[in-house]
């Protein structure tokens, strides 16, 4: 489904990715770790189609197509969700209001006819529900005044209404307590489907007790530098990230 | 009352100076200033300023005979010891080179004033107060900073102007020109004495060049019948970077002009200012940022305490020219009114030509507390001491971030002495 | 000159006769402006002797003072002698005679506005016995204000009807000589709409000049006086969503409020005359005085105005708070775009005791647009513990437009508390992005973020108007962005 080819992206003057690839299928679960500034929240930002990075060189391919010279909206129809680290508030803006323009947007583009008002709400409410998440939040400004958790968990309902082929969700478990890392960790695998793809950007391996990756890469210096099973995480965990920088100048 | 000054009382004021040839710098300045008169409040920067009191001290100086009184060595002194710098002396508006340690101090060289290119926006020499004070300087001095002397102790700059015979005025003139890279400290300081009005008209021009740093204190404590126009102006050249703090803690009527002008990439300012009002005092800063490029950042945070028949004034202005994209620029302004017939004319403007920016100001006028005070009454404080302290916690906020931490200590010091002669007027 | 002393000459020597009136009301007058064109309006709309005489001191007073050039806007001078004061109303047969008659841009959008296919041949000026829905609907109206005891008329109606009370009330509010522009008001004005609200009445539903069918053609020089007596209230709508054309250049109105003890108004108004076009040729010089004053204790008025259209906008809707515990409002979206120019802001005068004012103002600024918030806040020495709230935030889209705050604090009462905060910048990137990356196109994002960065104010406004409001800030933005 997506295919990164020897990618390299920077920011400004700064080159981040350095021949990054990296290969995923529909049905999996990725997750992409590494140590601070490896350009774990760069690469998702990449997929996504952030005008601040320039891809100087390799590929993106997603459903056999090129990504690279599309818009993000344009990205967002075809199937790719971005779940933000920090998620974006927009002062009166209406939550209900984004879900419903965005799940339109993507309705208009494949052809079909706008949602009701009335079909829309019933979505929502089950969604919600499945998240744990108070109805009220969608008539909320969007992300406004949300606590920390509470935007995690809307950018999680996001993805569950727009239904998207391949998911990132960066650092979606960084400042959680338990309680809502379970929540959006139980989102997560209901969302689990044969269909679909969800790459996890995370520091920490404590996402991953929860949702259980297929894959998991270590990022280090803008290149995957080790790939391999769930098993690879505990290996992280004990070792530090240290151990693999050894690994990347080595190699 | 008119606040014209007709050219032949200018004139005679400048053949008078002493040992002043009559240059075309100075009879060009002296028409402008002819032609123009002290502003008048039909003019939008000074329509809560009225200098006709000012016109009258001119006129009476201005045509006096007598030589201004001789410099008050005791209070200079005092002053000097007061705050540890290297010291330039101005008194009446002539530099005393005996006692200016300040013109010898290592990395600082010192010579007559030739204006410094300060001016980004076109006119702005045309102010008719920078004119006046063109025309009529007695010494003007120019100083060039060298080298990194951010360690060093400041140089002061200290002007004491007397009116003990009769009414006098003075206008004096630094230039300070910052070398690349280099980075110096300033502590201005106006004192008077006297019985008799005093006028007195400042202007100083600053040019940052690339790389260069300055940290300024300014302190007014002018007596109470004197009065002062005074004139700042800044040029920052890219990355550097100046901060500037203001205290008006006397005088009869001040106005203070602060122009900066940013037009080097990365050149950022910090402005804070604090002043008090107190019966028969009119306290007046004008503070205009022009943005000329982007990346660039001010900040600008003044506040006012005032009680009794006094008023205040505050416009700060930043202007964000076209393509100065990345600026950032704030402004803040609190006032605390604390009696009756005191008044505050506040005015922060945004001024925005450009896309890429952030500006905000925020100003208010209030008062004290009243739960802080309650707070502060059910732990033993009585009400008086409470309301003391709490407007000393209002003015801290700018004391504490004075630019030179050596001067917290006496900052404090005359700061609290102001707060004692406020505290009788602090009853709601 | 020789063409105003022509005007004169042919004025004095036809003042009396008949037939001359008559001829002006089907014809107009010449352009030019003397004190026989302001005798000649009054006389046209038979005014008693009171009106005349206070036109006249107008004119007079109007003749002594200088145009205002403080505002933040630029525009060649206007030639006051090439104005036509009075114009004849439209003979249906020079209007379109069904909508296939109207130009089709405009049909295109009423469209984007959502404006019902009934309303849409008033709008066009299409004549008026094709347009039968208001008619009827405007009956029915007037009906149950009457019965009320509401007053709701033209202007001119009301001199006719209650002199006694325009009497009173005419300039008791702006008076003739407050600025430039309201004295021109005063002197020549041609006709506007009257409002009085009895004692202790609430006006059973919202006014707005929509139905005022008699007043199809109020010019260019509108007057507005508003009366709420004690204990009553009244919630007024001008102007409407759909884009106003007029062949009068400049727009001189004046609005006068005046809320008694425990009486509330509400005035909100949907301003969008032509603003010119793209390159800044033509639109209307829309320089109005609007101002309330809160006379009775617990008084209350509240302005919100959704200004999108003009070439130059000059206006400030102020409040004079001297009854104890008054309140005055002003919710404020102001958009410029292509050429446009705004100087638009409010004035809150404290007076009273306990008085309080609101302030909530929202610039957008697009194209090579000016846009200005100018603001008073005075508390006066005896307005013992008045309380204001200022937010004034513009938003800037593209590097060629301008936003300018300029706000004015006055505060002689040590027991003031006044909070002013203000912001400015561009639509943030970050929001854009996440729009855009849920799949939002970039449009759409920007009248999204927009229409939220405007939602205080639109809550002000009544439902319906809200509504349509917010479809006039897209299409006031359209092609803002790119």
């Amino acid at each position: 489904m997506l295919k990164i080819r020897n990618l390299d992206a920077s920011i400004g003057d700064t080159q981040i990715l350095r021949g990054l690839s990296l290969n995923v299928n529909a049905g999996e679960v990725h997750a992409i770790m590494g140590p601070n500034g490896s350009g774990k929240s760069t690469l998702a930002q990449v997929i996504a189609g952030h005008d601040d990075y320039v891809v100087t060189g390799g590929s993106i391919t997603f459903k056999g197509e090129d990504l690279v010279p599309l818009a993000p909206e344009a990205r967002a129809r075809e199937g790719i969700f971005l779940g933000f680290q920090y998620p974006v508030e927009i002062p009166g803006v209406n939550n209900a209001y984004l879900l419903k323009a965005a799940v339109n947007a993507k309705r208009k583009h494949q052809g079909l006819g706008e949602i009701d008002a009335f079909e829309f709400l019933k979505l929502a409410r089950e969604k919600m529900t499945m998240l744990d998440m108070d109805p009220k939040f969608l008539h909320r400004g969007v992300n406004q005044g949300f606590s920390g958790g509470e935007k995690k968990r809307n950018e999680i309902l996001q993805m569950a209404m727009l239904e998207p082929e391949l998911a990132i969700l960066d650092e979606t478990d960084s400042g959680l307590d338990i309680d809502a890392l379970k929540a959006v960790a139980g989102g997560i695998n209901a969302l689990r489907d044969p269909a679909r793809a969800i790459i996890l950007v995370t520091h920490y391996q404590r996402l991953l007790d929860y949702v259980e990756p297929d894959h998991i890469h270590v990022l280090s210096e803008g290149r995957i530098v080790r790939s391999g099973d769930k098993s690879l995480a505990h290996e992280l965990e004990d070792k530090g990230y240290e151990w693999l920088q050894d690994i990347a100048s080595a190699g | 009352m008119n606040s014209q000054i007709s050219i032949q009382e200018l004139t005679r004021a400048l053949h008078r100076l002493p040992g002043t040839e009559q240059t075309t710098e100075r009879r060009r300045a002296l028409q402008l200033f002819a032609d123009h008169g002290f502003p008048g409040q039909r003019e939008e920067d000074w329509k809560y300023t009225d200098l006709s009191s000012i016109a009258k001290i001119s006129r009476t100086w201005l045509s006096a005979d007598a030589e201004p009184d001789g410099p008050d060595l005791a209070r200079i002194h005092a002053a000097m010891a007061s705050i540890d710098a290297a010291w330039i002396v101005f008194a009446n508006g002539s530099l005393l080179r005996d006692l200016s340690p300040g013109l010898s101090e290592p990395g600082v060289s010192a010579s007559d004033a030739v204006e410094l290119d300060v001016v980004a926006v076109p006119n702005r020499r045309d102010d008719p107060l920078s004119a006046l004070n063109r025309a009529l300087s007695r010494d003007g001095l120019r100083l060039q900073i060298k080298g990194d002397n951010a360690a060093a102790r400041p140089i002061g700059i200290l002007t004491l102007d007397a009116a003990q015979t009769a009414v006098s005025s003075s206008q004096v003139r630094v230039d300070i020109e910052l070398a690349p890279g280099s980075a110096a400290r300033f502590v201005e300081l106006h004192l008077s004495t006297g019985e008799h009005e005093h006028y007195s008209n400042c202007v100083v021009n600053l040019v940052a060049n690339p790389a260069s740093s300055c940290d300024y204190v300014r302190i007014q404590q002018r007596d109470i019948n004197h009065s002062q126009t005074a004139r700042l102006n800044l040029r920052l050249q890219q990355d550097s970077h100046v901060r500037h703090a203001a205290f008006d803690l006397g005088g009869k009527l001040t106005r203070n002009d602060l122009q900066v002008d940013l037009v080097g990439q990365g050149a950022s300012c910090v402005l804070d200012g604090l002043y008090f009002g107190v019966p028969g005092r009119h306290i007046d800063n004008h503070i205009r940022v022009d943005h000329c490029v982007g990346p660039s950042t001010s900040m600008q945070d003044y506040r006012g305490i005032l009680t009794g028949k006094c008023r205040g004034v505050w416009n700060g202005k930043a202007v964000v020219h076209k393509g100065a994209d990345g600026t950032d620029a704030t402004q803040s302004n609190h006032n605390l009114l604390l009696s009756e017939h005191a008044e505050i004319n506040a005015k922060p403007e945004l001024e925005i030509y450009a896309e890429d920016v952030k500006c905000a100001h925020g100003t208010t006028v209030g008062q004290l507390d009243e739960q802080a005070i309650y707070y502060l009454r059910t732990r033993g404080i009585d009400e008086s001491a409470a309301r003391r302290i709490l407007t000393g916690a209002f003015a801290a906020i700018i004391v504490e971030k004075s630019p030179i931490p050596e001067l917290l200590g006496i900052l404090n010091e005359k700061v609290v002495a102001e707060l004692q002669k406020i505290a009788p007027g602090v009853v709601s | 000159m020789s063409v105003e002393t022509e005007n004169l000459e042919q004025l004095v020597n036809r003042r009396y006769a008949h037939g001359f009136v008559t001829d002006i009301a089907s014809e107009g007058l010449p352009p030019g402006l003397n004190e026989d064109v302001v005798r000649a309006i009054s006389a046209l709309k038979q005014e008693p002797e009171f009106l005349l005489e206070w036109r006249l001191r107008a004119y007079r007073q109007w003749l002594e003072m200088t145009e205002p050039e403080w505002a933040h806007v630029h525009y060649p001078r206007i030639d006051y002698n090439s104005i036509s004061y009075y114009s004849a109303p439209k003979s249906d047969k020079d209007r379109p005679q069904s909508l296939e008659e109207v130009d089709p841009k405009l049909l295109e959008t009423y469209d984007k506005l959502g404006i019902p296919l009934h309303e849409r041949a008033r709008l066009a000026g299409v004549a008026v016995d094709a347009v039968f829905d208001s008619v009827s609907v405007a009956t029915t109206f007037k009906k149950k204000l009457s019965e009320a005891g509401v007053i709701f008329s033209s202007f001119s109606d009301a001199v006719r009807e209650h002199p006694a009370l325009v009497k009173k009330y005419l300039g008791s509010v702006v008076p003739q000589r407050d600025n430039y522009f309201a004295a021109l008001n005063s002197a020549v004005f041609s006709d506007g709409s009257f409002v009085y609200i009895p004692k202790g009445v609430r006006c059973p539903m919202e006014l707005s000049t929509y139905f005022r069918i008699n007043a199809a053609n109020t010019g260019q020089f509108e007057r507005t006086l508003i009366i709420a007596d004690e204990g009553s209230h009244v919630s007024y709508l001008e102007g409407c969503t759909a884009p106003m054309r007029d062949e009068n250049q400049l727009h001189a109105a004046v609005v006068e409020l005046v809320a008694l003890d425990d009486a509330e108004i509400k005035y909100s108004t949907v301003q969008n005359w032509y603003p010119g076009d793209e390159n800044g040729v033509g639109g209307i010089y829309n320089f109005v005085t609007k101002r309330g004053d809160c006379r009775g204790t617990n008084s209350k008025i509240c302005w919100t105005q959704v200004e999108t259209g003009s070439a130059i906008t000059w206006k400030y809707p102020s409040c004079i708070l001297r009854g104890d515990n008054s309140v005055g409002e002003f919710y404020s979206v102001a958009v410029a775009n292509n050429y446009q120019q705004a100087d638009t802001g409010t004035k809150m005068i404290h007076i009273g005791r306990n008085t309080s004012s609101t302030i909530v103002s929202k610039g957008i600024s697009a194209g090579h647009a000016q846009n200005a918030y100018r603001g008073l806040v005075r508390v006066m020495p005896q307005a013992s513990s008045a309380r204001n709230h200022t937010q004034c935030d513009s938003l800037l889209i593209g590097k060629d437009c301008g936003a300018h705050t300029f706000p004015y604090m006055e505060i002689r009462n040590p027991s003031a508390r006044i909070e002013h905060e203000a912001t400015t910048s561009k639509i943030s990137a970050d929001q854009m992005f996440y729009c855009r990356q849920r799949g939002i196109s970039e449009e759409d994002a920007v009248n999204m973020i927009v229409n939220g960065f405007c939602k205080e104010v639109f809550n002000e406004l009544p439902m319906e108007f809200a509504v349509e409001a917010q479809a006039l800030l897209n299409v006031s933005l359209e092609g803002a962005v790119g």
